[in-house]
């Protein structure tokens, strides 16, 4: 996985609050074959700060490749609004979003496409399944163009 | 009797019309009949007057028109002179038509007396005039001149005088007191007419303002009811709205706990299969210790993998745990009986700010509490565990830049009471307004310790309690919670 200009590598912002969760992410994704910076967050606020900046106005990250990886249910806040504030920022707004959750609500994965949501994944129970899904989720990871943002 | 039982069921208002206008009707009868006895009598007076002046004109009338008779037969006799029968003869038809009417006034007996003397006398007379006269006219004049000299004539016509005066005299006085007693009756008649008026118009002032005041009380009456009923609509609204919402929250509660089990059960499986494949590595390095690749893969996993693996297993099996305890806990917490007690809100309110003055020291906050004496009918401890939390949480995320402030608050709305507990604390982002209340949800950055318990909790009690809280806030400057309780807690709310 790559940006597309090549120059910068693309970097994955996890947003995890279950640390047991983010490291059998981490763990499966890198089984995938895809090697690229994972910058975990257990939280909304620290996440947020990151991506937009403690102005909130993105320009931190602007012409960084990111791609998000996200929880919805997070302790401080709703992923839906981390969802939110990425798709409404002028210079994240074409980074991908994968969101990752334990969620299989039909009305909740809706509402996540409606805001931009590009990937929506639910993890499953069985571990076999989310290994699985994981490492899936990994292979296109890999061969995916992710644009830098403005 | 049928209106006396009408009576003591009706209204105290209609009652007391009853009883004021029974006397006004009575009295009204009383003026009336009054004035006809009045009218009666004042009729009567004059019928009496007429009689009376009926009477004295008859004997003054009958004296001069024998007096007439008399002169004319005075005249005859002296000079035979027959121009002295003309008045003679009319003032004797006259006599006979004035002694007619005094024979009907005879009916009144304090004169009937003197009336039939009178009459007895005027036959006489007549007897003496005629008597004369016809001796005359035959040429016995010198006989008829004899019985005037006899006197006779002289005496009677004496007499007739006498009691004619007497009569008239006695008409007279008649006369005065029967005046008397008509502009007595006239007086009388006027001073009825009058307090007639005056009660009339009273009774009329007296019905109408009974009347204005029923109206006006049926006016308010209108309007209490009136209200009552949109109140009631308003009170059933609340209730479906607030069951409505108690409703979402259940589903939203399930949904909550099923995530927040899941995500640990994911961890425990998924550890469980990587402490497997760690084993696999080991197991692989026993089968062919001398392979050096084995052994370096063995090492990481006893050293690195192994542990970690079953230190996310333990954290997870914990994580568990506490949920199931907190959701045991609001269940009990929903299941536990209420027993409501006079609870002085005041005092509840000064115990939950002391319980946290320990704390304010290190910070430079101070609490103050105000509010008048309300006694409320709750259950104690809820009510403590209530105010405890949400003065905890005020002091917990009270912003450090400035000096805090606490300030509670409660006054009294109907017959419910509302509780503010206001600080000057970070406050709460506008989307997380409703979150906070949910089970292990919290807002704003993780930098306190905590669960996502305590708002949840709160709120579940404040229900139980029948009452329920809101909340305003703005991010960086403060949060007020309201509290809105029933002032005395009835039945068992809604769980």
């Amino acid at each position: 996985m790559s940006g597309a200009n090549n120059g910068t590598p693309v970097r994955i912002v996890m947003i995890e609050d279950d640390e047991g969760h983010a490291t059998l992410i981490e763990r499966n994704i890198r089984r995938a074959g895809v090697s690229n910076e994972i910058i975990p967050f257990t939280d909304g606020t620290t996440a947020l700060d990151f991506l937009l900046g403690a102005d909130r106005s993105g320009s931190v990250n602007a012409g960084q490749s990111i791609l998000v990886l996200l929880d919805l249910n997070l302790p401080d806040m709703s992923g839906i609004d981390i969802l939110t504030q990425i798709k409404s920022n002028a210079h994240l707004k074409r980074s991908p979003v994968v969101v990752l959750t334990t969620t299989d609500d039909e009305r909740e994965i809706q509402r996540c496409y409606d805001l931009g949501a590009n990937v929506y994944v639910t993890k499953p129970v069985n571990y076999e399944n989310f290994a699985n899904a994981i490492r899936q989720l990994g292979l296109f990871l890999s061969v995916i163009q992710v644009p830098a943002t403005e | 009797m049928k209106w006396i039982s009408a009576l003591r069921t009706a209204s105290p208002a209609t009652r007391r019309t009853a009883l004021l206008l029974g006397p006004a009707i009575f009295a009204l009868i009383a003026v009336v009949a009054t004035s006809l006895w009045l009218v009666g009598e004042t009729a009567r007076q004059t019928r009496t007057i007429e009689e009376t002046s009926a009477l004295r004109g008859a004997a003054r009338n009958i004296l001069i028109t024998l007096l007439d008779a008399e002169t004319g037969q005075r005249g005859y006799l002296l000079t035979r002179n027959e121009a002295y029968l003309g008045p003679y003869n009319s003032a004797l038809s006259d006599v006979a038509a004035q002694r007619q009417q005094l024979f009907v006034l005879r009916d009144d007996a304090d004169v009937a007396g003197d009336v039939d003397r009178l009459l007895v006398l005027i036959d006489q007379k007549k007897a003496e005039l005629t008597g004369t006269v016809k001796l005359a006219q035959t040429g016995r004049r010198a006989e008829a001149l004899a019985v005037v000299e006899t006197g006779r004539g002289k005496a009677v016509m004496d007499e007739i005088r006498i009691v004619a005066g007497k009569l008239s005299d006695m008409a007279d006085a008649r006369l005065k007191t029967g005046l008397i007693t008509l502009k007595q009756n006239a007086d009388g008649l006027a001073l009825t007419t009058q307090i007639g008026a005056v009660l009339i118009l009273a009774f009329a002032g007296a019905a109408m303002w009974i009347m204005m005041r029923q109206i006006r009380a049926l006016g308010i009456a209108r309007r209490q009811v009136e209200i009552l009923n949109t109140g009631l609509e308003q009170r059933v609204s609340d209730r479906t709205a607030a069951l409505t919402q108690a409703n979402d929250e259940i589903q939203r509660f399930a949904y909550i706990v099923s995530h927040d089990l899941r995500a640990p059960l994911v961890n425990v499986m998924g550890f469980t299969t990587e402490l497997t494949t760690g084993l696999e590595a080991v197991k692989a390095h026993m089968n062919k210790p001398d392979d050096p690749q084995l052994a370096g893969q063995a090492h990481t996993a006893i050293e690195t993998e192994l542990p970690e693996a079953l230190r996310f297993i333990r954290s997870a099996t914990d994580r568990m745990d506490r949920l199931i305890n907190a959701i045991l806990r609001l269940s009990r917490n929903g299941r536990r009986e209420l027993t409501p007690e006079p609870i002085n809100l005041k005092q509840a309110l000064e115990s939950a700010a002391m319980a946290v003055q320990h704390q304010l020291g290190q910070v430079s906050a101070e609490t103050n509490v105000s509010a008048p004496v309300i006694t409320i009918v709750s259950d104690k401890l809820a009510l403590d565990q209530v105010f405890g939390n949400l003065v905890d949480n005020a002091v917990k995320y009270l912003d450090p830049k400035r000096p805090g402030r606490i300030d509670i608050s409660a006054r009294r709305v109907g017959d419910r009471v509302v509780v503010s507990i206001t600080d000057n604390g970070r406050g709460i982002a506008p989307q997380d307004h409703e979150r906070i209340f949910e089970l292990f949800r919290r807002s704003g950055v993780q930098d306190r310790p905590g669960d996502g318990i305590g708002l949840a909790h709160t709120r579940t009690l404040i229900r139980r309690l029948g009452g329920q809280i809101t909340l305003s806030s703005r991010l960086g400057e403060g949060t007020t919670f309201n509290i809105e309780l029933p002032l005395e807690l009835e039945g068992a709310g809604i769980g």
